[in-house]
């Protein structure tokens, strides 16, 4: 594994990104106050939030690291198409058996290539 | 969601038991209330989703006390995938610090919505330390379960949830750790695919067409930034995906519905 950040770089990374995440947190507490969660600026930031996290999610599952990416994409695609519409399948949505499906399906595949 | 005086509508509701006014005697049967809330599928879900991040640090070749130390320090698990997949492809500690800084903006969004429902006598220095229980899964139960009690208990229902939430993921991170080394590889490939799987699924309950906008954006740019340069992809792609589902909102979709004048 392609391992750049080793011993100290690792946990200086943790540091940062622990610190980073709490600084999130504790601006919350200090803007609970005064902001109002329907500003420009939130509404943007939230927008950006999201994106970012299905950049991360689209990587995950079309490009992943390691033992995911021994799986051909296709099977990969299908699966989670197949979750997803378990999920809606109901308008309350269906978490636990969505999740359930998707990754037996993908446990049933690794047990049959 | 059901209001107040419709309690049993929605049959999702009635498993989670009191979706009527609940009574507590004190607040600490209102902390014990939000354990035994946490305590079945919240917990059982979270707890599937760290055992995924567990196996993927495994998986990644980083050691069992960084993949355990990212649940307990940060609590945050797009934030933990971020700082995990930045760190093994070598990314710069500034580039880390930025991109998980920034997917935890929603955290300031969740606090702000949250804790100015709790008493004016809770909303003290205090919440800097319970605010760290503070992720999707005990926001989303807290923003349901607060209209259902009196103000003064919700602040340590939310304790009892969100403590719950997070004591849970350590265990299941080292479990997901320990687990990833020793069964078969096609339970470890189950164990790596709950991670993604779990975030897809959750998008499907996002509401605002904004951030729907943002998250179909993200799929389709998020490869292509990804080829022009991985590193700085995830923040390229927010920025850019995030700020045109933005635009989108602000100049066609508000006016077209003729509610913001």
């Amino acid at each position: 594994m392609n391992t750049a950040l080793e011993g100290w770089g690792l946990w200086i990374a943790l540091a940062a990104a622990t610190l980073g995440t709490y600084f999130c947190r504790a601006i919350g507490v200090l803007l609970a106050k005064k902001i109002n969660q329907d500003s420009e600026i939130f509404r943007w930031l939230a927008a950006v939030t999201y994106a970012m996290v299905a950049a991360l999610v689209v990587r995950m599952i079309l490009m992943p690291l390691g033992l995911l990416s021994t799986v051909p994409i296709w099977v990969r695609i299908l699966i989670c198409i197949l979750s997803i519409a378990v999920m809606v399948s109901k308008p309350t949505r269906r978490l636990v058996p969505a999740l359930l499906t998707g990754t037996l399906l993908i446990v049933a595949y690794g047990v049959i290539r | 969601m059901p209001s107040a005086d419709q309690p049993n509508i929605d049959p999702s509701e009635i498993a989670l038991e009191g979706s009527a006014a609940r009574c507590f005697k004190n607040r600490s049967e209102a902390f014990w209330a939000g354990i035994r809330d946490a305590s079945g599928v919240p917990a059982m879900v979270l707890f599937a989703g760290m055992v995924g991040f567990g196996a993927m640090g495994k998986t990644n070749g980083v050691d069992i006390w960084f993949t355990t130390a990212t649940s307990f320090l940060m609590f945050a698990l797009p934030g933990q995938v971020v700082l995990l997949e930045m760190v093994i492809t070598g990314s710069s500690i500034l580039a880390i610090a930025l991109a998980v800084t920034l997917t935890a903006t929603r955290f300031i969004t969740m606090t702000v919505t949250l804790f100015p429902q709790f008493h004016a006598k809770d909303r003290n220095h205090g919440l800097y330390a319970s605010v760290h229980f503070l992720a999707m899964t005990a926001w989303a139960i807290s923003m349901r379960e607060f209209q259902t009690m009196e103000v003064k208990y919700r602040s340590s229902y939310f304790v009892g949830l969100g403590l719950l939430c997070w004591l849970v993921s350590i265990p299941a991170t080292m479990l997901g750790f320990l687990l990833a080394g020793v069964v078969p590889p096609y339970i470890t490939l189950g164990l790596v695919f709950i991670n993604p799987l779990f975030f897809l699924l959750a998008f499907t309950e996002v509401g605002s067409w904004t951030n729907r906008i943002a998250i179909g954006l993200g799929f389709l740019l998020g490869p292509l930034f990804f080829i022009l340069d991985r590193d700085t992809s995830l923040l390229t792609t927010g920025l850019v995906a995030g700020t045109i589902a933005y635009l989108i909102d602000r100049k066609i979709l508000r006016k077209r519905a003729g509610v913001m004048g």
